[in-house]
């Protein structure tokens, strides 16, 4: 065990350190999806055209090739160098292009892969439903072969960024009459297409940034299924375990800064002479540097073994639930100020209120504990 | 960087294993035989960061802890970890019990047939002489036996700068251990014991309380693991590793000592079972060493 870099990660860490301090957009970004689209996708474009998009990704498909600790140091550097959210691109950046990568056919993947790291094609998730959410096999969205094409009728909900979105990665049930995990396939659904009503919703925090998307004799050729007809299980499950242990590096760092931010500011109004809060702090402090440690243990195994560890679902579920006391701590410092939020745009109480998420979408935290109590303890399965 | 154990490590961590299991069963916690420690020595567990020249391994720090935290999960010795840190720091080759000091009177714990004894005093390590002719009882954890002496004379500084880092390191690793055997008994009872025609652990209401056990230990031992490696390499942030470390810790065997008693219901209230003996160790634990806000709140660190 060891926690040093090589010579040659720390060059490239100073190598991502330069480049970020020179080209972080002095802007923010907006906070709605609408307004915010121009701003993601050029912020794309310009890490792609530097060279910063797809680190890991193979170099045929417009990445770098470089290892998974480079992608990890660029991660780092990039939270720390408070660089923006990629927002839109985040499905098609951490989901739907690993995805690609690891099942999809070479045209899919020369086709679709340059277009998500270069910021010209806005990806969605379209797993969730209303009837099925953390339940994902419970899917009720049909697609109908019919020649060489899918029909495609139901809908999704909690869809981030479908009203900006150009391809969904969709998972429908294929088989008539199958049940649970069996005759799902996953598709590339294109946003554009005929019959696709999308109905943005609000946030608690006043963003419209998901949507409910309805599906109506919608038709997607043969050739956008991804990994075969009816393995959509498979295939949706293939980058969940990577996309629990590095997906939250990002997260992680902006926890972390956020942490020695609020430590700042309860020194500053003193608030940090109150026992309890001196206290919450300092665990949180230990805290995130766990969640370093767990992180970096995850990746180590994921360059040993070439798959994450058993504990990505603790990963995901102590990100989620430490970024939420963070940023119920933020709040707890700003005092009355935060009544002043009226739908506007403080990030402290925007941050808070919309990440009651984070313990709700991608399986909600009851779900993680289920998986941990399931899959590392071996305690009896309950559904 | 790389924070999973390596093939040598994992080699001694399964040889250790296997040896606590058939030398330290819970089930005889309270009653230890009584040429344990000559078995530890025996096995080398009592100096593997001491140099060789002192016969000890002269492992890292790193390789250590992985394997006092396995000490722990088996409830070992309060005293492997002062006499580590002794051993590793002094030319001191024996035995060597801990102190605690409290108001009006010194804690000597697990100091028999120990000529000295470490604590901290004014935030530095040093060694104090154990007197001769003490009476001793048991400590609210059963397997420590426990002295009371009037505040100790002068005893000798221990001039490392990395002992009290070094004990701070070993007491997290046997709380990690306390709270992995916690999530384990918890975890195997819930598997047999059954309510309502069910294994207890099919209820979401157990199953839970067990995933946080689980996750109690895993950020733990994260946190250990890169404590250890900080203090190996001699990083100027290693101290707010360590304490991290050690809060970690002392939380997990905490909360997960509390949880083990409620998975086992009625029958782990009593003294007969051993789900006390996780939280009463973990209880002990947490005065060796302990952390305050401020040690983990004053050092400045950079972020990421």
């Amino acid at each position: 065990m060891e926690i040093g870099f090589s010579s040659e990660e720390r060059q490239f860490r100073e190598q991502c350190r330069d480049w970020l301090h020179a080209n972080v957009p002095a802007e923010r970004r907006p906070m709605d999806a609408i307004d915010a689209i121009d701003f993601d996708k050029a912020w794309q474009r310009t890490l792609f055209d530097a060279g910063w998009a797809g680190i890991n990704w193979p170099v045929d498909y417009g990445g770098r090739g470089l290892s998974i600790v480079q992608q990890v140091i660029w991660l780092e550097e990039y939270a720390r160098a408070h660089a923006p959210w990629i927002g839109a691109n985040f499905v098609g950046v951490n989901h739907g292009g690993p995805t690609l990568i690891a099942n999809a056919t070479d045209e899919q993947k020369a086709y679709h892969l340059p277009r998500i790291l270069k910021g010209e094609a806005i990806w969605c998730q379209g797993f969730s439903e209303p009837g099925a959410g953390s339940d994902l096999a419970g899917i009720r969205t049909t697609g109908r072969v019919e020649g060489d094409e899918l029909v495609v009728n139901g809908s999704k909900i909690w869809t981030s960024f479908a009203h900006v979105a150009d391809w969904q990665e969709l998972v429908i049930r294929t088989e008539p009459g199958s049940s649970r995990h069996k005759g799902l396939s996953w598709v590339i659904c294109d946003m554009h297409s005929p019959g696709i009503t999308i109905r943005p919703i609000r946030k608690i925090s006043g963003q419209t940034e998901f949507a409910q998307v309805f599906y109506d004799d919608v038709r997607i050729p043969l050739a956008n299924v991804v990994g075969g007809l009816g393995n959509g299980w498979r295939v949706s499950m293939s980058t969940l375990g990577f996309e629990r242990g590095t997906g939250f590096i990002a997260d992680q760092v902006k926890n972390a800064i956020e942490v020695e931010e609020l430590i700042g500011r309860a020194r500053a109004n003193g608030m940090i002479r109150d026992d309890r809060i001196a206290d919450d702090l300092a665990q949180m402090r230990a805290e995130v540097a766990a969640l370093r440690a767990m992180t970096y243990r995850n990746i180590s195994e994921v360059i040993r073994t070439g798959q994450p560890g058993p504990e990505s679902s603790v990963i995901r579920l102590f990100t989620s639930e430490l970024g939420q006391r963070i940023e119920r701590m933020a709040v707890t410092l700003m005092g009355e100020a935060m009544i002043d939020f009226a739908y506007g745009d403080d990030d402290a109480v925007a941050d808070y209120l919309r990440g009651f998420a984070a313990t709700i979408a991608g399986g909600t935290a009851q779900i993680q504990r289920d998986i941990i109590g399931e899959r590392l303890l071996g305690l009896p399965k309950s559904r | 960087m790389d924070l999973t154990p390596s093939a040598e490590q994992e080699a001694f961590l399964t040889a250790t294993s296997d040896w606590c299991r058939d030398a330290m069963p819970i089930e005889a916690a309270r009653a230890r035989p009584a040429n344990l420690w000559q078995q530890l020595e025996a096995m080398g567990l009592t100096g593997i960061s001491a140099p060789e020249a002192q016969g000890g391994m002269g492992l890292e720090f790193g390789t250590e802890a992985l394997v006092f935290a396995e000490l722990g999960r088996h409830l070992a010795p309060i005293a492997l970890i002062s006499t580590a840190v002794v051993r590793h720091s002094t030319d001191h080759a024996a035995k060597a019990g801990l102190t605690l000091a409290g108001a009006g009177a010194v804690r000597l714990l697990d100091a028999r047939d120990a000529g000295i004894a470490l604590g901290v005093r004014d935030g530095r390590v040093a060694t104090f002489d154990v007197p001769a002719g003490l009476t001793w009882g048991v400590a609210i954890d059963q397997t420590v036996p426990l002295a009371r002496v009037a505040p100790s004379p002068d005893g000798s500084d221990i001039s490392a700068p990395r002992a009290a880092l070094h004990l701070q390191l070993l007491a997290a690793a046997f709380a990690l251990g306390a709270a992995d055997l916690a999530r384990d008994m918890a975890a195997d009872y819930a598997k047999v014991r059954e309510q309502f025609d069910r294994p207890i652990g099919w209820f979401q209401a157990i199953k839970h309380i067990c995933a946080d056990m689980a996750v109690r230990c895993a950020v733990a031992r994260s946190q250990l693991y890169y404590a250890a490696c900080a203090l190996d390499a001699g990083t100027g942030d290693a101290a707010f590793h360590v304490a991290a470390a050690k809060r970690l810790a002392d939380r997990a065997a905490l909360d997960n000592g509390r949880a083990n008693i409620q998975v086992h219901g009625g029958i782990g209230m009593t003294d007969e079972a051993y789900a006390h003996l996780p939280l009463k160790r973990a209880h002990l634990l947490g005065f060796i060493a302990p952390v305050s806000s401020s040690d983990l709140l004053t050092p400045e660190l950079e972020p990421a």
